[in-house]
């Protein structure tokens, strides 16, 4: 349990410098980007002396490298700063919508897991026949598929053509979404509030942007899923087990896919970067209220203390997950010391 | 991981020259055609997209009798014998688009990898091979950058640098440094413990010669591989960024800002007009993928790591 | 895979017959626009001004639809002979939502806090008003800096000018949500208060009690905020919604108004899209290659490819609707006259081997996403003549803006939505000395800024005809901007729907709109 522990610190102190390189890699570059966000934000009547002085009140007109100590100092204080747009903090707006973006990636997980582990045991089952091959074509396709084009066709068809499925945001006009909404989380919330129509409508507006996103991505875990199964269909383990007469579903499905499986938990660590990138473009597809939009709105307005905090927010996200995904490994792969 | 290798992998990782290297490669494809059939044809598949995507691209004439920029056609027709991928709003030829729209994204993705390769090879391979501080920073610095989703990055620096060609293609080109950097890296540290390396060095080889001579010929194999797979990726992000409007300005036909101008006319029913475009993305990120994987499974199994 | 199907079917069904809005006086009303900061001494855009346009009200209003000013909170008003002191009379016995009684010193402190607090649009008080004077408990001064003909319009169009409770409203800071103001909520004194707010999701307004004019048919009215217009198109096409305004896509309009299940307006606007010169530094200092762009265009042919026909050609900058308005660039240049403008190019020196190159600028998301489109027909226009080749150029609003103050774009797209409506803020913004500046174009003339000065102290409606008569002929030789077109605005609303009425002054006026 300790080794645990300090495996934990360790892992966490490492992320400090990955989230500095970042952090300073994104300042630059947006104090580099021409644009300035004082004039966007303000009319074109606006006279030099109201620009001078929002630009003074906001700092910056100071030397960029005095900007950067004196956003680390705020950042030191966990203060995110003020957007410039709008009259907010900076978390306000990422918080609001981050909720949106877990419940569409972690559905997008759910679904390329379902679609992935099971076609992955059946072209390893089936390895060098016409399934396998057509298995494997589809992991190969899906994997060039862009996202956000597979989100077009389906609206087209589901949505426009056959009239099935809403085609944009996250839940209908006609639901109120003010009378349910603590979380964020819509689906925790309107389950919370008991209110069942409006779950309903909740899911049914998640079907098509999860679906998109989890099929894309379904295909690397056919292939992860395809690997490790073949090496597990060959260790001795399960060809003892085979041999004690188990039947044969039960070999794959149980045994040889129990230990198939470690590796693939890895390699969502490692994709949920990919994911991520996926839902940015699938929130833009399908106007999902999250904090890819939300960045792309704000890139537009040269809104710095925001997008910089998005980054950090996509940072942390991504490195709390891969930790995770270490944590979970340790605990269902025995051999692994930490 | 070694003791798996075959023999004809080890034997071409000793000493290198073009044309051992050619006839090892030979051999090797002729050798592995029965016992890889699958993976056969997905290289001559990929191969043969690829091929005729080239061809397209450089003689797009041959393929389209209409300007991309013509608005002569009539609007918002669907496909035709006149127009056979029907027409867009402002009456465009959706086929001269998606004919002369090859010419961008393989442009931008081409030398994105290129660019990147350049930048990314070398540092990998001094910082594989000085192996000091320098090579922690910088190991931490590309690690950060890659373990971060690149699309996200692509999208700073798209947002950064402004509209434009050169602009794009330098977004893109960031977000794959540190792929190559970490290969090259992994594989240099590698080759460095080798028995010839180990070798050369107690025979008194500059170390410039050992690196140049030694351990870079070895590693650009593999590295040839992943500019393959990188090109099909650089598709893909080119066309996301395009997508949202951070790629190109008007004028310029390119794929994915036709899909988001198709994206518009959604509720109408103008199917052709997202249709296409997106198809041409896929089959030629299909055809770079599909390459490199057939000559990543036939030559170096080992790859597949990375 | 069936059995998704059929459950979600089954699902779409609940949903559907669930929880429609059937109550004849609640409105559902769907924009695709934003609203900023809950304070008209900060709030600078015309959707925000809406509804402090129904939960406030002016000392002065307009009849709905239309342009004509009539009293509001004041029942009467006048002004000195000069034109530089305008006095209104109160109404009596007002009182806002939280209690606080209506009178003159609560205008005074209102118009001064705006003022005082210097927001984007405090220079509509700044520029205008020298001071105000409380005269008596109902009585209101307002000294101008000197004679504003227009300036009727302004107390009635623009929000800066609306009383605001002293209770509630901080005096010293802007505020940006109703959650910040003391107690809570929005009080005015106009038809409606606001009762909900969510950013970006919907605000829900209810009938005002206390309103002194006549109670409003519809008692709620929810205003639902959609992320782009393809959502809000299919909202108002699937009934979710009663009104649809700003913005659709042209395709929608088209195909909305061709499937004839939604009452349909269409109505000039006072939106404006124009092409500006640098008339500084630039190639386009040369004023004949200004004339040969304004030849060159044709606007009926990007109105039908990029707009399917929806807007509406403009030929000067002063638009169709507003008084005064002319056609000088129609009877002048025409469209697309290659002619004309190859005449201009050659005896600019220009010829077929050394064509006219330059850059054209656009920004791809600011004025919707049909810009780029716009951009691409107007090249193409542009390049009907072998002595002109031009580059297509984008950068996004903010940088934008910063290349244009700092003269780094010759020829450029914009747009614009009046501050006021009066002639006077679509040609002195762009073409006197100082609103020129603002907008990039750098044009100045000391006979120019003469003749607006003129209009602008003038009250003597012949005095201000000739002037904006002069001005619209001198812009066809001067070309400090070529007017494109001029922005319908388009509402579809139910059929239940009636007395949506949205006239040039772009106010939307909740209170005279009923439901069957």
């Amino acid at each position: 349990m300790k080794r645990i522990l300090n495996y934990l610190i360790a892992r966490i102190l490492l992320t400090i410098p990955m989230l500095f390189i970042l952090l300073t890699l994104v300042f630059v570059v947006l104090r580099v980007m021409p644009g300035d966000p004082v004039s966007s934000m303000l009319g074109g009547h606006a006279p030099q002396a109201v620009i001078d002085a929002k630009r003074e009140a906001l700092g910056l007109n100071k030397p960029i490298f005095f900007q950067y100590l004196d956003y680390l100092g705020q950042l030191a204080r966990l203060d995110l700063g003020e957007s410039m747009n709008f009259k907010e903090k900076v978390s306000t707006p990422i918080l609001q919508k981050l909720p949106a973006t877990i419940e569409l990636t972690l559905a997008g997980i759910i679904v390329a897991l379902g679609i992935g582990i099971p076609l992955g045991v059946r072209s390893a089952r089936l390895r060098r026949t016409w399934q396998d091959s057509v298995i494997r074509f589809f992991a190969n396709i899906t994997y060039c598929i862009p996202v956000y084009w597979m989100g077009l066709m389906f609206q087209m068809l589901f949505g426009v053509f056959l009239n099935l499925f809403p085609i944009a945001g996250r839940v209908g006009t006609r639901v109120d979404s003010s009378e349910f909404d603590r979380t964020g989380f819509y689906i925790i919330d309107t389950l919370l509030k008991g209110n069942f129509t409006a779950f309903g409508d909740v899911m049914y507006h998640l079907v098509l942007p999860a679906v998109t996103l989890g099929l894309t991505l379904s295909g690397v875990f056919i292939r992860m899923t395809r690997a490790n199964m073949l090496d597990s269909l060959k260790s001795d383990f399960v060809l003892a087990t085979r041999a004690r007469g188990v039947a044969e579903n039960r070999v794959v499905y149980t045994h040889a896919l129990k230990n198939a499986l470690i590796p693939v938990v890895t390699m969502l660590g490692l994709e949920f970067a990919a994911l991520l990138a996926g839902a940015i473009l699938t929130e833009t597809t399908f106007s999902w209220p999250g904090m890819g939009r939300l960045l792309l709105e704000r890139i537009y307005n040269r809104d710095y203390p925001v997008i910089q905090g998005i980054i950090i927010f996509y940072a942390l996200f991504v490195s709390v997950v891969s930790l995770l995904v270490d944590i979970i490994y340790a605990v269902i792969d025995p051999r692994v010391k930490l | 991981m070694a003791e798996n290798m075959k023999p004809t992998e080890v034997e071409s990782r000793r000493l290198w020259s073009p044309a051992g290297a050619l006839s090892s490669a030979i051999g090797a494809f002729s050798r592995s055609a029965k016992r890889y059939r699958m993976e056969w044809w997905i290289l001559v598949a990929g191969l043969l997209i690829v091929a005729l995507i080239l061809f397209m691209t450089f003689f797009p004439g041959l393929f389209s009798a209409y300007s991309p920029n013509s608005q002569d056609g009539p609007q918002l027709k669907a496909p035709s014998p006149g127009h056979i991928m029907g027409t867009d709003n402002l009456g465009r030829d959706v086929w001269a688009r998606v004919v002369y729209g090859s010419q961008t994204i393989l442009g931008v993705a081409i030398s994105a990898s290129l660019l990147s390769a350049i930048v990314g090879i070398p540092l990998g391979l001094i910082s594989g091979f000085a192996g000091n501080w320098a090579d922690k920073v910088l190991s931490l610095v590309m690690d950060s950058i890659y373990s971060f989703p690149g699309l996200i990055l692509a999208i700073a620096f798209a947002a950064m640098l402004g509209p434009g060609v050169v602009n794009i293609t330098l977004a893109v080109a960031v977000v794959y440094v540190p792929k190559y950097f970490r290969l090259v890296r992994g594989q240099t540290l590698q080759i460095k413990e080798e028995p010839y390396v180990e070798a050369a060095k107690a025979i008194g080889a500059k170390r410039s010669t050992t690196l140049f001579r030694y351990v870079f010929p070895n590693v650009i194999a593999t590295v040839v591989v992943v500019f393959s797979l990188n090109i099909a990726d650089a598709i893909m992000t080119e066309a996301a960024l395009s997508f949202i409007g951070l790629g190109l300005p008007a004028g310029i036909p390119d794929w994915g800002m036709d899909l988001s101008m198709g994206k518009k006319f959604l509720p109408s029913g103008t199917w052709w007009m997202i249709t296409f475009p997106g198809l041409a993305i896929m089959l030629l990120a299909l055809g770079f993928t599909m390459l490199g994987e057939g000559l990543a499974e036939i030559l170096n199994p080992r790859l597949q790591e990375y | 895979m069936k059995r998704i199907l059929i459950l979600a079917l089954g699902l779409a069904m609940v949903i559907a017959g669930a929880g429609v809005f059937a109550q004849a006086n609640t409105l559902v009303y769907g924009t695709t626009d934003k609203v900023t900061d809950m304070d008209p001494a900060s709030a600078y855009d015309f959707h925000t001004w809406e509804i402090f346009q129904n939960i406030n009200k002016g000392l002065l209003t307009y009849t709905p639809g239309t342009t004509e000013v009539i009293p509001g909170l004041a029942e009467s008003y006048s002004s000195n002979a000069k034109g530089d002191e305008f006095t209104f009379k109160l109404r009596k016995g007002l009182k806002f939502t939280d209690g606080t009684a209506f009178d003159a010193s609560v205008v005074k402190w209102s118009v001064d806090r705006v003022a005082a607090l210097k927001g984007d649009p405090s220079w509509l008080v700044t520029d205008f008003v020298k001071e105000v004077v409380v005269v008596d408990q109902y009585t209101v001064k307002f000294v101008l800096n000197g004679p504003i003909a227009y300036f009727p319009t302004i107390v009635a169009g623009t929000p800066v000018y609306f009383p605001l409770s002293p209770k509630v409203y901080p005096v010293d800071r802007i505020v940006k949500e109703p959650a910040e103001l003391e107690g809570g909520a929005l009080v005015g004194l106009g038809p409606y208060k606001v009762t909900s707010f969510k950013r970006d999701e919907e605000v829900i307004l209810e009938a005002n009690p206390g309103y002194y004019g006549k109670a409003p048919a519809i008692k709620k009215v929810i205003i639902k905020y959609f992320a782009d217009a393809t959502t809000l198109r299919l909202a108002i096409e699937k009934g979710d919604i009663d009104v649809a305004f700003k913005t659709l896509n042209p395709s929608d309009i088209t195909d909305l108004a061709k499937a004839g299940k939604l009452s349909y307006s269409k109505l000039p606007g006072p939106f404006i899209r124009y092409l500006a010169f640098n008339t500084d530094v630039s190639d386009f200092k040369d004023k004949r290659l200004r004339q040969a762009v304004a030849a060159l265009v044709n606007r009926p042919d990007f109105n039908q490819k990029v707009f399917l026909g929806q807007n509406a050609p403009l030929y000067s900058m002063v638009p169709q609707g507003m008084i005064y308005a002319g056609t000088d660039f129609k009877t002048v240049y025409g469209d697309g006259n290659v002619a004309a403008a190859e005449k201009l190019l050659k005896a600019a020196g220009y010829s077929a081997a050394k064509p006219f190159e330059f850059d054209l600028w656009y920004s791809p998301s600011h004025y919707g996403d049909t810009e780029a489109n716009l951009a691409e027909v107007v090249k193409v226009q542009l390049e009907k003549t072998s002595l002109i080749k031009v580059t297509l150029k984008n950068a996004e609003w903010a940088t934008y803006k910063t290349q244009w103050k700092n003269k780094q774009m010759g020829v450029f797209f914009l747009g614009w939505y009046p501050d006021y409506i009066d002639p006077d803020n679509y040609t002195a913004a762009f073409a006197g000395t100082s609103g020129s500046i603002g907008m990039g174009i750098f044009f100045s003339s000391k006979e120019w800024d003469a003749l607006f000065e003129k209009e602008q102290t003038s009250i003597d409606a012949k005095v201000r005809a000739d002037v904006f008569a002069k001005v619209q002929k001198m812009w066809t030789d001067e070309v400090p901007t070529v007017p494109l077109f001029q922005g319908n605005l388009n509402i579809f609303t139910q059929k239940n729907v009636s007395g949506v009425k949205i006239g040039p002054t772009l106010i939307f006026n909740y209170d005279v709109v009923s439901k069957k």
